[in-house]
């Protein structure tokens, strides 16, 4: 049955293709002409619009620049400060990492335990589907700002809730113990890209799967555990990849909700914001840089241990 | 169903893009042009375009792209455009940001212009001098303004206490707020907002002590001890319910529609005077504007004149001699000032400044008396922050909040501040 | 809808009984729960685009006491140029994005998930690496870059990167789910002699719909939301999008017309709810055809 899944995270199906034609062509050129091609539009734009810009932005990194003047080479100087003397980096980066770790867990199972609800033929499906997804699709609007703070201030929306149980709330999203708590429930909230996902994989997995199951007489728990999880897993492990890596890059829902400055005493001051006020509001793009490159060497090392776990969880089913 | 895309779809896509793009390509390049990027309301926006197309129509071979922003966004734009080396002809400058683009070589010197087709002698030495960087000309004064203290003088009546007045003294100051808060005439409302974390009030309080923020070699002229005074004015505050407490202050992100006094927190908010009229347009209820308080006897001057903002013309400009010659027009030709009226602060230039006060309604009034009962009050310009100021201004606020919260007494907060605010001079 | 046809595996193997209502009654309990609060926050804004000024804030009640229209002809002409002009600068740019993504970011990823190539794992790794770039540092180069090549002011730099596929977030999708469709379909396909465009474009293309609508949805969400990009690039304001019209509108108005901004924020929100319905169709309709049910 399902030999044929080979949807493997992790590193490219290392497996004999047939599809070059080598009897017409031989030669390593004409084995490796078509797949070139499929990949040219991607070789263009990563050369020339990513790798580019990023490698000047390395270069960046070792300079003083400040967005008027031309760069000066400083050496290793903006790294050594952040290793050394800056303790807004340590700040941020914990700031950066607990809202990693809270949101990104809660959002996707989150996520998942909706798109295993609407993945059943019940009534009123896309409807729901449409509702539970509107969230996402206020991305980080304006509004988004207002919003919050008509729920989670001191006479919002949530206080005249616990005050009906006589709880009486802070103004959680101005009082620094709780501030970074309302971002991620706005994470949360906003569940609806690892949903579609997850429903896209869900319709993924071979019906004839769940007929032999049944055949066997197995509950629903059991299917559940034996063949959907295991068959999710591919899925489970893209969008844990892309949304620790988003969550580490996030930027926006703090901008907004704070107007740039991750007040209160720094409490939402994301790691990437910290990187924006030095780049842009204090003119020291060279030290920006810096910062940013020691961010992806943090992100790369996650998801390279992702990709190593892989191996033991992510589903091969071959 | 299929999702297939055919070509001609594709190329149809195409071509409406590049279209839009060689049309507003165009555009750009008729005539002399100049681009000029301002940050501001719709009212200001409304004026400028008016400026805007009257000069126009005075020189024809002229034409003027404008574009406003808020201000978080404008300034983001303007670094990503001037480090392209495709800044706007005109650029509006805020007295903060002047001496950071100045000396990064991002603005053009006026003084060959001046006196030639920038006649602003009749500006006084004092405003034109506001806008030099290093002794050199960068800025042009658009409107004389100054810190305030905005007063919502509804709810001190309804509430029966007398108001703080010019002249008023921080400890009187903080007696009448108390009061205010204890009338309780409104839910959660408080007499005054907690400035402890706002520089320019910060700066007055110093000032009025013979202090500064900064000295002229570009050190601080302040130390941890009157910093440290200035939290405990507040934590007294805070403590008598005079300001509002710290999570309720942590909403205000220093901007008109967020302040307290805005968000009917707070009967007071400190502010400057050009934003007046931005206050009251967003306020129901009738303000008023008084000057800072101020110690029991014997005070210097806290307060001084300050430009609301200026106008500039970056380095970089191809036509710097017709922007300058617009820059001109908005200051000191009668066409152009009145179209810009005082919405950016009283103009500087004598001669516009009578020509305009006739027409003002009220509220522009009392913004040009305020200026005027202030005017003999005032002290020196300080001298010009050094590179890294920017920053200590929203490290006050964090570190104010941290008292605030209780997470530093007020001792530490001054030390933490002082410490901290001289290794910022010292990176630059 | 067509749900009922379309009913997945677990709800086929099992006939309905009385249990089996129950359970549909709770769940639907459950999921209307979820939905109000899920919703609040968005109905509260809808609501406030039809109060009175004084009322939004004042009452924590959903329901106005009356309902005044005038904020959305507010809205609408509270900028300098008409938000209708916003919404069809926004459309061109998305709908382009759109095709550009699900072309450009198939192609790649049908390469990395079928063929053999030179280098393949090393490319891979590359594409990944790019996911994790911070937006901000390369902002400033790639702003050069297109002001060389004399794009800054239209909407070129914020399309052609999509043609590109510079998302690698696509790409990398799309490769999990193309690595999904069993491998014999397009074995057979080669021994009919097709060439790899052909397998590309006739099997596996129609194979993918739900990840390719799955790109759509997305790509269109994105482009639309996108705040950054447009900021940077577009300064002629009959070139503005929707989001940079809104929060133009806000700096316009110094964000006091409230009802005037919830009214635009609902708006704006209208063409992307048409696309999310639009799209989850062929989302679900995809995959319950020939291919995967053998």
């Amino acid at each position: 049955m399902g030999n044929q899944r080979t949807a493997i995270a992790g590193e490219p199906v290392v497996r004999i293709s047939t599809l070059a034609p080598r009897q017409k062509f031989p030669g390593a050129l004409a084995r490796n002409a078509p797949a070139y091609l499929f990949l040219l539009p991607w070789f263009i734009g990563f050369f020339g619009l990513t790798l580019g810009p990023a490698l000047v932005s390395l270069f960046l990194s070792f300079t003083d620049y400040n967005l008027l003047q031309p760069p000066h080479l400083v050496g290793l100087d903006n790294y050594a400060r952040i290793a050394t003397g800056d303790d807004k980096f340590i700040s941020s980066m914990k700031v950066t990492l607990f809202y990693v770790i809270c949101s990104v867990p809660l959002k996707l199972v989150f996520a998942l335990a909706v798109a295993l609800l609407l993945n059943r033929g019940i009534k009123g499906l896309p409807v729901y589907r449409a509702i539970f997804y509107l969230p996402s699709l206020l991305g980080s609007s304006v509004a988004i700002a207002v919003l919050w703070r008509q729920l989670f201030d001191s006479d919002g929306v949530v206080n005249t809730i616990l005050w009906q149980f006589g709880i009486e709330g802070p103004s959680w999203i101005s009082n620094p113990n709780y501030s970074l708590y309302t971002l991620i429930v706005l994470a949360i909230w906003q569940f609806g890209s690892p949903m579609i996902i997850f429903l896209a994989g869900l319709r993924q997995i071979p019906i004839d799967m769940y007929e032999a199951a049944s055949l066997d007489g197995a509950s629903k728990t059991r299917i559940f555990f034996k063949i959907t999880l295991p068959l999710l897993t591919p899925v489970i492990f893209f969008n844990a990849v892309v949304q620790t890596i988003d969550a580490f890059k996030a930027f926006t829902p703090a901008y907004v909700i704070s107007s740039g400055t991750g007040g209160p005493i720094d409490s939402t001051l994301f790691y990437t914001l910290y990187l924006y006020q030095e780049g842009f509001g204090y003119f020291r793009m060279g030290y920006a840089a810096a910062l940013a490159w020691i961010l992806v060497i943090i992100i790369a090392v996650f998801t390279a241990f992702s990709f190593l776990s892989a191996r033991y969880w992510v589903h091969y089913d071959e | 169903m299929t999702f297939t895309i055919d070509r001609r779809q594709f190329l149809i896509g195409t071509a409406t893009t590049l279209a839009l793009g060689a049309a507003s390509l165009n555009r750009a390049s008729a005539a002399t042009s100049i681009r000029f990027l301002w940050w501001g309301s719709k009212e200001r926006a409304d004026r400028t375009h008016n400026a805007m197309t009257l000069y126009q129509s005075k020189n024809p071979d002229v034409s003027i792209e404008g574009e406003s922003f808020g201000w978080d966004n404008y300034w983001t734009r303007l670094a990503t455009q001037a480090a392209g080396g495709n800044a706007p002809d005109l650029i509006q400058m805020d007295y903060r940001y002047i001496f950071e683009y100045a000396r990064r070589g991002a603005l053009l010197d006026f003084t060959p212009y001046l006196d030639k087709s920038l006649k602003i002698s009749d500006f006084g030495q004092a405003n034109i001098d506001s806008g030099k960087v290093d002794g050199k000309l960068y800025g042009v004064n658009l409107g004389v303004n100054s810190s305030a203290v905005m007063v919502n003088t509804i709810a001190w009546k309804e509430a029966g206490v007398d108001a703080p007045t010019n002249g008023t003294t921080w400890d009187d100051f903080a007696e009448t707020c108390a009061k205010l808060t204890k009338a309780k005439k409104r839910r959660s409302f408080y007499g005054t907002a907690d400035a402890s974390g706002l520089e320019p009030a910060f700066e007055g309080w110093l000032r009025q002590r013979g202090k500064a923020l900064y000295t002229n070699d570009g050190n601080l002229a302040f130390d941890a001890k009157d910093t440290a005074g200035w939290f405990d004015y507040w934590s007294k505050l805070r403590e008598m319910e005079a300001c509002v407490p710290a999570d309720m202050q942590a909403l205000d992100q220093q901007t008109i529609e967020t302040s307290m006094i805005s968000q009917g927190k707070a009967t007071i908010s400190f502010a400057h005077s050009n934003q007046f009229v931005g206050y009251q347009a967003i306020n129901k209820e009738k303000l008023g504007m008084i000057s800072y308080p101020v110690p029991a006897d014997d005070a210097k001057p806290g307060q001084y004149l300050k430009p609301s903002m200026l106008m500039s013309v970056s380095a970089t400009s191809k036509n710097a001699d017709a922007a300058v010659a617009f820059v001109n027009f908005l200051v000191e030709d009668p066409d152009g000032a009145k179209a810009l009226g005082v919405e950016r602060g009283v103009p500087a230039s004598e001669k516009i400044r009578n020509e305009l006060t006739p027409d003002l309604d009220d509220l522009g009034k009392e913004m040009a008396d305020y200026i005027q009962m202030l005017t003999p009050k005032v002290g020196t310009l300080p001298p010009p922050p050094p590179n890294g100021a920017g920053e200590n201004g929203f490290f006050l606020k964090k570190v104010a909040e941290e008292v605030a919260f209780g997470k530093l007494s007020t001792d530490e907060g001054g030390a933490k501040f002082a410490e901290q605010a001289a290794a910022n001079l010292k990176r630059g | 809808m067509s749900d009922a046809t379309f009913a997945t595996a677990a709800d086929a193997i099992e006939p309905p009984t009385e249990r089996s209502r129950l359970l549909s009654i709770a769940i639907h309990t459950a999921l209307i729960a979820a939905s109000i609060v899920m919703l609040y926050p968005l109905i509260w804004m809808l609501a406030g685009s039809v109060k009175d000024q004084n009322e939004i804030f004042g009452t924590a009640s959903l329901v106005p006491s009356h309902f005044d229209f005038s904020s959305y002809i507010r809205g609408w002409e509270g900028t300098q140029v008409s938000f209708g002009k916003f919404f069809w600068n926004s459309l061109v740019i998305a709908v382009l994005s759109v095709i550009g993504n699900v072309m450009s970011c198939s192609l790649a990823a049908f390469a990395f998930a079928r063929l053999k190539f030179w280098g393949r794992n090393f490319w891979f790794a590359l594409m990944l690496g790019t996911l994790m770039l911070p937006y901000h540092v390369t902002l400033i180069p790639q702003y050069i870059l297109f002001l060389e090549l004399g794009w800054v002011k239209t909407f070129l730099p914020l399309v052609v990167p999509k043609f590109l596929a510079v998302d690698a977030f696509f790409i990398f999708l799309m490769v999990q789910f193309f690595r999904g469709i069993p491998r014999e379909l397009d074995e057979a396909a080669m021994m009919d002699g097709c060439s790899a465009w052909r397998i590309y474009w006739k099997v596996m293309l129609p194979l993918s719909l739900p990840v390719l609508a799955t790109a759509a949805i997305f790509s269109f969400l994105w482009t639309w939301d996108d705040f950054f990009g447009p900021l940077i690039y577009l300064s002629d304001i009959n070139t503005y999008t929707v989001q940079l019209g809104l929060r133009s509108f806000v700096d316009s108005t110094g964000s006091s017309d409230w009802s005037g901004l919830f009214a635009m924020s609902s708006l704006s929100l209208v063409p992307v709810f048409l696309i999310f319905l639009f799209f989850q169709r062929l989302l679900i309709e995809g995959i319950a055809t020939a291919g995967l049910k053998r």
